[in-house]
């Protein structure tokens, strides 16, 4: 095994995660909400960006804000659908309803772009970078690049201006934000299209690395859960960091151990984590 | 109604069910599509006692499914066992599984609890898929027919198996009534509506807890064991999503906490996916949205759509009179 | 003169019971109403539903005007963009956010045709105690403190009415004459306010009129200086032994 190899594959692996993750994040973070068919969207993005490159023919940089949208449309959907269970905070129902739509989702991409593999050629995907016997794409740059980037302006957004005061106010306490002239069904919505645009950029980003299928999306998912559980609820510095272990752990476990395995590992990792401490979610500020 | 005569009645609409695919055409298609109902209907009691009566969402009762299947093949296939054993080794292990994963979140409640059990399902998926001790991606092939020599029985064909589905679904049904008549099912609810009142009684909600995940395991477990059968080989598959939505979906659509309210969700999803198919994809993306359109729109399911449109006609009827404030009696 | 908060007919009805029947109440701007009765009289129902706001899930109806303008049909949030302020009794502050935060979180952006929205160095002179602890959390401050921060946050959004509920609640004898005098002055200043006080004795001294509220309804009102001598008042409230 290659040492530096993996090391840079983890690190790359790492900034997928985190930006993979950042979108359910701030849900749980901000909204105290939770989106089991964030992986379909994640696939949805994928396949939006595929299609404008590949079938209509635009430039990469167009596809990218396209599966945006997408995401935003599909995520404000979604919310709006389910808005009563979010104002009584029924989380166990919202869980189901997202796994519903998200079952939704797949038929739809099925039905929609078929369900052979395709490969999301990007111009940056095939330009490689060799420096002594080590690899990578300038794709994997883009993507390190633009989750450092987007996680840096998150961050400020949420601390110091006036739309991330407002989401915590929400997230605190969504009653007493009402009296303080915050329509906390707008945030909501808002928050919602957030995760949607999130989650497609990191497809974007992410899916030139692998081959595009419709039936994805559950790696994501899982990836999802553990960089916000070990990242601790709804942290976006938190998740960062979360995500980039889980990236190196996932580099090295499947360099030493098994490959088909590592996905499990991580999972069980969490479950403990999980188990340890129950308390975990209910310590997330925005919970009451 | 006397109860003898109530008895007498139940009896007799059971054994009529025995016949209801012959009454409905007897082809291959509606035994097939029977069996199948049948044995989603008892997947579906398992995770129903959980969702209905505990108020708890498991999304690892697919693992208790496959568990059950997988059990069945492997029984049969590498030791020769047949049904009645191999039903044994479900359960004993479906039991196992979950006393073990129910320990472990017995202090996780609602969204956790849900999610460490999706988790589960997850884990168990990637095992299946991968582990050459399950078969692996190829899963297990050549389960034999089932085969209950001392009762002559040997189901080659769907409607070969309609009677031992048909039982299956009978005992269940009988189990799901008991259960909820039980001082146990009472417990549940109690838990769900009102924890602090329940442990005032002298009930402990973990135990509780701990309890009907041990007895509905196996439910689950059961309706896998015939599964495999049905199909004679067992895969990954089993864990996919499908099952999940399918049983979430049967629970919730008719309405919590009655008795048929699963087995009819079932049969319609069913009756929908094998007769007015719109094709696999189309078929994905009604009953996702059926799931949640009830959950979002009918928190009652259909029985309290039908109840609350019959009250609004009834409101309607005597608005009138609803409607005259009687906040001017009170003195300034 | 014309009333700036009026309401007819308020009623909330909880699970089929009803908490609240206001036939009329009406405070003008620059006035000081003091709402008082027992625990649970409904005098928290009464200024929560003038906002159509709660924690708990009741069935509000009634009108409900500000400046003329009804907001019945408003949700709560657009009544308090309108002017429409609760300071409500409990948690009034958001724990997990700094003092500053508190208040740089509402006002400015959400104001339209507005009227006087204090500026955050307004906000500071009024409350100099607040400037001090800016940097701190909210769950970090005093009694006395997160109620002048709820009195300020509802500054910020440039009041028309404020509505208190029970802003002594807890609080010592010496901060709850500093928090009184501070309303005093809100409406001196030409609010129009409603006193929710279970400190009768306190409230009486500041107000201008007094409404007391049993089992859901106004039962007595009238300018402070009589519902002094009301014998309603005087027993059950002024603890008065037939002076």
């Amino acid at each position: 095994m290659n040492l530096a190899q993996q090391l840079i594959n983890g690190i790359v692996l790492g900034h997928a995660y985190a930006l993979i993750a950042i979108g359910w994040t701030v849900l749980l973070g901000v909204a105290r909400l939770v989106n089991f068919g964030h992986g379909q969207m994640y696939m949805l993005g994928a396949f939006v960006t595929w299609y404008t490159v590949s079938r209509l023919g635009l430039p990469y940089l167009v596809a990218v804000p396209a599966a945006m949208l997408a995401g935003v449309a599909v995520g404000y959907v979604m919310q709006r659908v389910m808005l009563q269970l979010t104002l009584k905070q029924d989380l166990v129902s919202i869980m189901i309803v997202t796994l519903g739509f998200g079952y939704v989702l797949n038929g739809a991409a099925a039905l929609v772009f078929g369900s052979t593999g395709q490969i999301l050629e990007t111009p940056l995907s095939r330009l490689d970078i060799y420096w002594g016997d080590l690899w990578l794409t300038w794709q994997d740059v883009a993507l390190v690049v633009a989750a450092i980037v987007f996680f840096i302006v998150l961050k400020y957004v949420i601390d110091h201006t006036a739309v991330g005061r407002t989401a915590r106010m929400v997230a605190e306490d969504p009653p007493l934000a009402l009296l303080a002239g915050i329509n906390v069904k707008k945030v909501y919505l808002g928050v919602f299209a957030f995760e949607g645009a999130a989650v497609a950029l990191a497809a974007a980003l992410v899916a030139p690395r692998t081959p595009i299928l419709t039936s994805m999306g559950f790696d994501e998912v899982i990836v999802t859960f553990v960089v916000v559980v070990l990242g601790g609820i709804g942290s976006v510095l938190g998740s960062y960091f979360a995500g980039l272990a889980l990236g190196l752990f996932t580099a090295f476990f499947g360099a030493l151990v098994s490959p088909a395995y590592t996905t499990a590992a991580a999972f069980l990792v969490m479950i403990a984590m999980l188990v340890l401490r129950p308390g975990g979610f209910a310590a997330a500020p925005g919970s009451r | 109604m006397a109860p003898a005569l109530r008895l007498a009645l139940i009896v007799a609409i059971a054994a009529a069910g025995l016949f209801a695919p012959a009454l409905l055409g007897g082809t291959g298609a509606v035994y097939s599509a029977a069996v199948l109902i049948a044995i989603f209907a008892v997947m579906a009691y398992g995770l129903d006692m959980i969702v209905s009566d505990l108020g708890e969402v498991s999304l690892a009762h697919t693992v208790f499914f496959a568990i059950g299947a997988y059990a069945a093949a492997m029984l049969a296939t590498r030791l020769g066992l047949g049904p009645v054993a191999t039903l044994l080794g479900a359960i004993i292990l479906a039991v196992v599984a979950a006393a073990i994963l129910g320990v472990v979140t017995l202090r996780l409640k609602e969204f956790v609890f849900s999610l460490v059990t999706y988790a589960v399902a997850v884990v168990a998926m990637t095992v299946a898929a991968n582990w050459e001790f399950l078969g692996g991606s190829d899963g297990l092939r050549g389960i034999p027919p089932f085969t209950l020599a001392p009762l002559g029985l040997r189901a080659e064909t769907d409607a070969q198996l309609w009677p031992v589905a048909y039982g299956l679904l009978l005992v269940t049904l009988y189990l799901m009534h008991a259960f909820r008549r039980s001082r146990l099912g009472q417990a549940a609810v109690m838990v769900h509506l009102n924890p602090r009142l329940a442990t005032m009684s002298g009930i402990d909600p973990k135990r509780t807890r701990l309890q009907i995940f041990l007895l509905s395991a196996p439910v689950t477990a059961a309706a896998g064991w015939l599964y495999a059968y049905q199909r004679s080989f067992v895969s990954a598959d089993l864990l996919e999503t499908y099952f999940l939505i399918l049983m979430l979906t049967s629970v919730v659509l008719v309405g919590r906490r009655l008795l048929l309210g699963p087995l009819i969700g079932v049969a319609l999803v069913q009756i929908q996916e094998k007769f007015f198919s719109f094709g696999g994809y189309v078929d994905k993306i009604v009953l996702g949205s059926v799931l949640v359109v009830v959950l979002a729109f009918l928190p009652g399911g259909l029985v309290g759509l039908g109840r609350s449109l019959v009250a609004l006609g009834r409101r309607r009827g005597e608005s009138v009179a609803g409607s005259m404030p009687d906040v001017r009696t009170v003195k300034d | 003169m014309i009333p700036m908060l009026e309401t007819r007919d308020l009623a909330a009805v909880y699970g089929g019971n009803r908490a609240l029947a206001i036939p009329h109440l009406a405070v003008a701007a620059g006035e000081l109403v003091g709402v008082v009765g027992a625990n649970g009289a409904g005098k928290s129902t009464l200024v929560n539903s003038l906002l159509g706001w709660s924690r708990g899930r009741p069935r509000i109806s009634g009108e409900v005007t500000l400046a003329g303008e009804a907001l019945s049909h408003l949700p709560s949030f657009e009544r308090v963009r309108k002017g429409l302020l609760l300071i409500p009794e409990g948690k009034l502050v958001f724990a997990t956010m700094s003092v500053e935060d508190n208040l740089l979180a509402v006002g400015g952006q959400l104001l339209g045709d507005r009227r006087r929205a204090y500026a955050l160095d307004d906000i500071y002179d009024l409350f100099p105690g607040l400037k001090e602890r800016r940097g701190h959390l909210g769950a970090q401050l005093s009694g006395g403190e997160r109620q002048m921060l709820g009195i300020a946050r509802a500054l910020r959004l440039g009041p028309r009415a404020l509505l208190l509920d029970e802003p002594s609640i807890g609080l010592a004898p010496r901060l709850v004459a500093t928090v009184l005098a501070t309303v005093k002055q809100l409406a001196a200043d030409g609010l129009a306010v409603l006193l929710v006080e279970q400190n009768v004795r306190a409230a009486i001294e500041v107000v201008d009129r007094l409404v007391l509220i049993e089992r859901g309804s106004i039962v007595a009102q009238g300018p402070a200086g009589a519902m002094r001598d009301d014998p309603r008042i005087a027993e059950a409230y002024l603890g008065a032994h037939a002076t």
